[in-house]
């Protein structure tokens, strides 16, 4: 519990109406997308300017209050979960969209815009902002830079660190830092930026950011193709990139989403289909039709039972909504679903698939996936019960061989969902100790009274 | 003790499905419109089903707070219809909305009007008019109109300026039985649902509703014994006992008519909703649900039952040569998937012009009490209406809702906006 002067200082700072106390509220703010952790703060803030959340720093810094930074709580790492209690700043209504400069192909926005608003109003100017966490409709552009993520256009367009190009960062003290700017080329110093993007809110909270965008491609097709066996599929991707074509998109669903998806929404899906390869290749209309082209031959040539190019918009709009709702289908499969984010080289797609079939075998835990085939990001979930404990601590071994597998395959412990509490117990075998060592010296340097997003990435030292 | 927890959870209990079914993606936030303009957690389906599962779990209690984050919330049910998991988080909303009512009972003067008023149509009708008394004495001076009529009584104190309360109700000009004019074959005989709004403001349309069809062969019942839909109470309150008496009036008043031919989304909606929320017998269920499967919207009845040919669909007066556009109430469209038929029968209309609004199914945010509670919120909601119609450059905005048009009304008034509210029936001569 805080002391009431703090509540009261609070409300001075931000107003009565933005500082909630109730339970109920509290309840509300105790969660994030992922399915076991959940601890409630003591109050939740939600300032609309940068002056206000300098003001809140300040005072959570000189009273020693965590601050765990939020925006619409659609993370899948348990990184917005207030784990220490404290104040939750949460960022949504910070949502102006400042600027956006067609002619600089940048924009300047508030951390608590909502990435699909966002994109609406960037398609009427003819403009795009690729990255894509299919938590679009929900997650804040503040917490897609603090998490740094990704979705199925980071294949051919990158993550969210590569449009970054200026912020603005309270720092744990109330200092309001200003880091880039406006143009795309920027070599002054280090890159600072790259510092807070990614840094799950540990290091500052981010309150204003600079973005470069790029014209919105003006045409697309859509491809679907079905695969008696995953690895085939897996091998595709490789053959397609080996090939000179970089698509879009190409994601990736097995049998498991594809029926759970069908029976929630039936849209006439392949069910049995052991996996389905979904892509989109886009860009100017002769280009589109090149590529697809190209791609439709390669899926064919690489052992895929049904090729299909989407008909038309609805079509195609079909297949990723699909797509978008495959973390949905998982997480009602089972009471505990561990959905977990490695990364393997692409070229090791196949070999990390088969290794998948192997653990889930010997493991006796049926493993399902989806994920990002073109950069080799898998979203491999073990179902499980955690009030089961012996077979709860059975599903976090097998979890643990997963990420052992995908670890020696030159593989990382996170494609694009962050380390938050879901893997920070992995986090030492996954990291050179010396890196390790340095990230938790910046963060006593930027944050020493551990006072934002305490307890995240990497374990306490009890 | 066992059994009263039990009895403390109970109708959340019956919708466990829909409680569980939520994997917590919080892709509703984007759909939401009490969301989209509070943007805190508790407004949003997720939230609120998170707050409900806090409950079952004994964290957290039946409180004010709790009773209040129940209340804002619309039933627009949108979240649900873009749901990947097609949560049906307002069940959950409605059910626990009755719990808590069984947990901490009606406040005044909710419980008056709830309880005592709205079930007696005559009463209700009398201090309809006497209220209407003072309209002119408490109402103009502030902006705004009323929200709903259930609402009337505590809404005077708030004052708005609502539409006249008519001289003579619909049930005081129109006889029982409606036959067919000398000439027209009877196709059909059906049961007219008047509801209350048009009942007591809108007779004008009820008479024309019920000219209408006899003119095309069907002969109109109005049952003196109807009363309320129930939807404030059982819906917006959950006061299911109060619902249930309600819908044991209207399942009695309408027995041996083959269908209930409403022209409000709402009643429409609640009618058929007595089945899934109110029945607790195997009886009442059985009863509820052939009831239910009477109700008819009066767009749904023209197209699907009545198969009338386009020529019946001529201009009134006010409509002809006029640019028309159609906001979907959400009791019809995404509740009972009502949206072409009425679409269907504008487009119909010689020398009316149909133009599509962007968004037409959105919230108009007046969902009966929910505009009692959070009138603030209910105007913000309807201002993003407004400049969906304004966008249109239609002359005239329908609706087949009588509480989606006050909200209209009200916040076209409100924005200054020269376009003219009716209801889909007033398009047609």
């Amino acid at each position: 519990m805080l002391a009431a002067k703090i509540i009261s200082q609070l409300q001075k700072i931000a107003g009565k109406e933005a500082v909630l106390t109730a339970k109920e509220d509290l309840n509300a703010y105790s969660y994030d997308s992922t399915a076991t952790w959940a601890h409630l703060p003591d109050v939740v803030v939600l300032p609309t300017t940068t002056e206000q959340v300098s003001q809140i720093l300040k005072l959570a810094n000189e009273s020693k209050i965590p601050v765990t930074p939020r925006g619409a709580g659609t993370n899948l790492s348990g990184g917005s979960i207030p784990i220490k209690g404290g104040i939750v700043l949460c960022t949504t209504r910070m949502n102006k969209i400042l600027d956006i400069n067609k002619t600089n192909l940048t924009a300047t926005v508030e951390p608590g815009v909502v990435l699909q608003d966002f994109n609406i109003a960037l398609a009427k100017e003819g403009l795009f902002y690729p990255p894509d966490p299919q938590s679009f409709l929900g997650c804040t552009i503040g917490g897609t830079v603090a998490e740094n993520a990704g979705g199925p256009y980071c294949l051919k367009y990158g993550v969210t660190k590569q449009y970054v190009i200026g912020l603005e960062v309270v720092l744990a003290d109330g200092y309001i830092m200003k880091l880039g700017g406006v143009t795309v080329k920027n070599r002054t110093g280090y890159e600072l930026m790259m510092l807070f993007t990614g840094s799950e809110g540990t290091l500052g909270i981010i309150t204003k950011i600079i973005l470069r965008l790029v014209p919105l491609p003006p045409a697309s097709k859509t491809m679907m193709a079905v695969f008696d066996d995953m690895a085939v599929g897996g091998q595709a991707v490789s053959n397609i990139l080996a090939s000179g074509v970089v698509p879009a998109k190409v994601e990736f669903v097995d049998n498991f989403i594809i029926r759970r998806i069908e029976e929630m929404t039936p849209m006439g899906l392949p069910v049995d289909a052991k996996a389905l390869l979904l892509l989109l290749a886009d860009g100017s209309p002769a280009a589109v039709e090149a590529e697809s082209a190209q791609i439709v031959d390669i899926l064919k040539k690489s052992g895929a039972k049904e090729v299909k190019v989407a008909k038309d918009a609805n079509e195609a709009a079909m297949y990723w909504k699909m797509r978008s709702a495959g973390f949905a289908a998982t997480f009602g499969a089972a009471h505990t679903v561990m959905a977990e984010d490695v990364a393997v080289p692409r070229d090791k797609l196949a070999e990390f698939i088969r290794k998948l079939d192997e653990i889930s075998q010997r493991t006796g835990f049926f493993i399902s996936y989806l994920g990002h085939a073109g950069d080799g990001n898998l979203h491999p979930s073990i179902f499980t019960d955690i009030r089961n404990k012996e077979e709860f601590a059975r599903a976090q071994k097998a979890m643990e061989e997963i990420f052992d597998t995908a670890l020696s395959l030159g593989g990382v412990l996170s494609g694009e969902h962050g380390i938050g509490l879901e893997k920070q117990r992995f986090l030492k075998r996954a990291m050179d100790p010396v890196a390790l060592d340095i990230m938790k010296k910046v963060k006593g340097m930027l944050d020493p009274n551990n006072i934002l997003n305490p307890g995240k990435i990497w374990e306490e030292e009890a | 003790m066992a059994e009263a927890k039990k009895d403390r959870y109970e109708q959340v209990k019956r919708f466990e499905g829909d409680l569980s079914q939520c994997m917590k993606c919080g892709f509703c936030t984007f759909w939401c419109p009490v969301y989209q303009e509070e943007r805190i957690e508790s407004s949003v389906a997720r939230g609120k089903n998170m707050m409900i599962r806090g409950l079952l779990a004994g964290e957290l209690d039946y409180t004010k707070e709790y009773a209040d984050r129940l209340n804002k919330c619309t039933l627009c049910m949108t979240c649900t219809a873009n749901c990947p998991a097609k949560a049906n988080i307002p069940n959950v909303i409605v059910a626990a909305r009755a719990d808590t009512v069984k947990a901490r009972g009606l406040k005044f003067p909710y419980n008056i009007i709830y309880r005592w008023l709205l079930p007696r149509r005559t009463l209700f009708g009398n201090v309809v008019r006497f209220a209407s008394w003072f309209q002119g004495i408490f109402l103009p001076k502030t902006e705004g109109t009323i929200r709903h009529l259930s609402m009337f009584l505590s809404a005077l104190g708030k004052g708005r300026n609502i539409p006249q309360i008519a001289p003579r109700f619909l049930r005081q000009m129109v006889p029982v039985v409606n036959k067919p004019l000398a000439g027209v074959d009877t196709k059909m005989r059906v049961g007219y649902f008047t509801g209350c709004m048009t009942d007591f403001v809108l007779p004008e349309l009820g008479k024309h509703i019920i000219d209408f069809l006899a003119r095309n062969g069907v002969e109109v019942v109005v049952p003196r014994g109807q009363g309320c839909c129930g939807a404030p109470v059982f819906l917006g309150a959950g006061d299911f006992d109060t619902g249930r008496k309600m819908a044991d009036t209207n399942v009695r008043a309408f027995a041996g008519l083959d269908y209930v031919v409403t022209d409000c989304a709402t009643c429409t909606s609640a009618l058929k909703d007595y089945a899934k929320f109110l029945a607790d017998t195997p009886e009442r269920r059985e009863a509820y649900t052939r009831f239910g499967e009477k109700v008819k919207d009066i767009s749904q009845f023209l197209v699907d039952v009545l198969k009338l040919p386009a020529s019946a669909y001529q201009p009134s007066a006010e409509a002809r040569g006029k640019k028309v556009t159609w906001h979907d109430p959400c009791h019809l469209g995404r509740h009972l998937g009502i949206t072409s038929q009425p679409r269907q029968i504008i487009k119909s209309i010689p020398d009316v012009q149909y133009v599509e609004m962007p968004n037409a199914d959105r919230c108009c945010g007046m969902a009966g009490t929910f505009s009692i509670y959070y009138y603030d919120l209910a105007k913000q909601i309807a201002d993003k209406k407004v400049e969906a119609i304004k966008s249109t450059g239609a002359d005239i905005v329908v609706s087949s809702c009588p509480g989606c048009e006050i909200q209209l009304i009200d916040s076209i008034v409100r924005n200054k906006v020269p376009v003219k509210v009716m209801h889909i029936m007033e398009l047609l001569a």
